[in-house]
């Protein structure tokens, strides 16, 4: 469960990012180190959407953070186009700023309450000195319309005039101006209520084949990350747990944690019988997470090897990895 | 997917009302912002020459005196114009430098954190744990000060005046564009202009400034009020402008006369109140309108 390894990792395939061994550790006081994310690896290859599970607190958010080097992880590296992103100087660094992209779960608060839609939109070209103000205008009612806004209606609004939804489509619209290549997707939908959902995993899902985007999609929600992804990573505490597509994680769950959150998308059937108790309790606190497997305090299979060894990430059918010792079969 | 409709809130601009007490108070502050700028221009007698036929004359009693004269002979109304002259720009001038130095102050270290946020905090604590009014006794008995030989120039005392007010200015302005700041810098669209690349003072210019301006320009409303008061509260204790000159210089003198012409200490005593209670009413409708669309949300 919960292990390390990079049997998964892909180095033959069109990579554009390659994260390795990456730790995040944030000090609380004399002692006291928060371990975010201890040691996780992986790869995007171009035009994947990568999606990254585990429920809240195990790290998600930070790693997705950490990607950015906003602020920079403690240990590891992170490859991104062939630039080790880690090691790079300030200037280099920021001129490869405009191929990563963040969407964040509050979409409110992710737009300025002072600035009109317009000017949220055009602030990456203003800061690169994109073109003039014809072009830069014409670029905003393009991507307006890209995302189903009319430009006319909003280019003048500021932010609070809203709604949660309409405010992620001017997000996901200013996070396109630059032409990233990648996209994090942090919450992207958590906070929105579920018909406004499934129109942003739409326009998220033609954007990206529009612009030949690469995603990597954070999500706590399952349900949701079998409906956009083409890899599911399931972390728990820092660390991986599983990777394997979607429809393979759902059919053929290995690991125990996953089974845990499989179990618990609600499923809407009102004769189905509860289904209660697949893990108890909270997760461990990361300033001191168990040694071995970091779930085997959860975990129904665990053993005294769990305790000992930290289980490595293997292959257990195509395309499938999990890091647990006693896998279900 | 076809284009979504747009509901939107009313404009904040259409038809609002401003509530009475607004406009009393803009009033108030624009005749004495415009009877310090133009006092001097205005047809009045000279307000510190003595008009010696009519001595502690009471208000309208007096022809050409429209306000009264002093025990002393001189106009109160020219008298009350030359103290807003003193007043406003003593206050105004150290409340605008103690906000400038504050507010830099304040925003840099809530946005870069770390050792300079805690040094910062560290000052600011230790500054308005000192009392302003024995702060200021303090710096301008030391620099400023009559002595045997020769007694301080108006110039002198203002420079010093000015100089301890804004050392008060600097950690009130400070501490609350300090936590304004806290509160923005960590707001998505920030982590967002970050990672686009954005430089650091380009997104404080652009996205914590303008945030946090409308607290900031609150709180200097209010700074105004109280720079009034303490040194209207250091002229009683006699070391205000030398001369009678602000309105707390007219009420220390005034106060030897209360028996023979009270309105020498009613009337400056008035104007500060009005000043202190505009300038505060001012100050939160500032706050309470600059922050709608927020608390809108």
């Amino acid at each position: 469960m919960a292990g390390t390894g990079k049997a998964h990792m892909r180095p033959d395939g069109d990579v554009i990012l390659t994260v390795e061994d990456l730790t995040v550790e944030f000090k609380l006081g004399k002692d006291k180190i928060v371990k975010a994310v201890s040691g996780i690896s992986f790869d995007l290859i171009r035009g994947e959407t990568l999606a990254v599970v585990g429920e809240s607190g195990c790290g998600k958010s930070t790693l997705g953070k950490a990607i950015l080097q906003l602020p920079k992880p403690t240990s590891g590296s992170v490859n991104f186009l062939s630039q080790e992103l880690t090691t790079l100087p300030k200037k280099e660094l920021r001129d490869a700023r405009p191929a990563m992209q963040m969407i964040f779960q509050d979409s409110i608060s992710s737009l300025d309450p002072r600035l009109p839609v317009s000017e949220v939109i055009a602030e990456p070209l203003r800061v690169w000195n994109k073109g003039n103000q014809v072009e830069i205008d014409a670029k905003i009612d393009e991507l307006l319309n890209a995302v189903n806004l009319d430009p006319a209606e909003v280019r003048d609004r500021r932010s609070y005039e809203f709604s949660g939804g309409q405010c992620q489509r001017i997000s996901i619209a200013r996070s396109l101006t630059l032409d990233p290549t990648m996209i994090i997707c942090d919450e992207p939908v958590s906070a929105l209520d579920v018909s406004v959902q499934a129109q942003i995993l739409n326009l998220l899902q033609d954007m990206k084949d529009r612009y030949g985007l690469s995603l990597i999609f954070i999500s706590h929600d399952l349900a949701v990350v079998k409906a956009v992804s083409t890899r599911v990573m399931v972390m728990y505490l820092g660390k991986v747990c599983e990777v394997a597509p979607p429809d393979e994680l759902y059919r053929n769950t290995k690991h125990h944690y996953t089974k845990a959150l499989v179990g618990s998308v609600p499923i809407p059937d009102p004769d189905r019988p509860i289904q209660a108790g697949l893990i108890q309790g909270e997760p461990p606190s990361p300033l001191d997470p168990p040694s071995g497997c970091r779930f085997r305090t959860r975990c129904p299979a665990a053993t005294e090897k769990c305790a000992a060894e930290e289980p490595q990430l293997r292959e257990v059918a195509v395309g499938h990895f999990v890091a647990c010792h006693h896998p279900i079969a | 997917m076809t284009t979504t409709t747009v509901t939107t809130v009313p404009t904040t601009k259409s038809a609002r009302k401003r509530p009475i007490g607004f406009y009393i108070a803009s009033t108030w502050l624009g005749l004495m912002v415009f009877l310090a700028v133009f006092g001097p221009f205005l047809p009045l007698p000279t307000w510190n020459e003595a008009q010696f036929e009519f001595l502690g004359a009471g208000p309208f009693s007096a022809p050409g005196h429209l306000l009264g004269t002093t025990n002393d002979g001189y106009d109160m109304l020219s008298g009350l114009v030359n103290g807003a002259r003193i007043s406003i720009f003593v206050s105004v001038v150290s409340v605008t430098i103690g906000g400038l130095i504050g507010g830099v102050i304040g925003i840099s270290s809530a946005y870069y954190r770390g050792k300079f946020d805690s040094v910062v905090q560290m000052v600011f604590n230790i500054m308005l744990s000192i009392p302003n009014l024995v702060l200021s006794l303090a710096l301008i008995s030391s620099f400023a000060a009559d002595t045997d030989e020769q007694t301080a120039t108006v110039a002198r005392r203002m420079t010093v005046l000015i100089f301890s007010l804004t050392i008060v200015i600097v950690p009130i302005v400070g501490r609350i564009a300090r936590g304004s700041a806290l509160q923005w810098s960590n707001r998505e669209f920030v982590l967002a202009s970050k990672s686009m690349g954005t430089p650091n003072l380009v997104i404080i210019r652009k996205h914590i400034l303008p945030n946090v301006a409308p607290a900031m320009l609150a709180i200097a409303f209010l700074a105004v009020g109280s720079v009034i008061i303490v040194e209207g509260s250091l002229a009683l204790l006699g070391v205000g402008i030398p001369g009678g000159a602000s309105w707390g210089s007219m009420l220390a003198t005034g106060r030897n006369y209360l028996e023979f012409s009270p309105h020498e200490v009613y009337m400056p005593a008035l104007a500060i109140a009005f000043t202190v209670i505009s300038t505060n009413y001012f100050g939160d409708y500032v706050r309470n309108h600059l922050d709608k669309r927020e608390s809108k949300i």
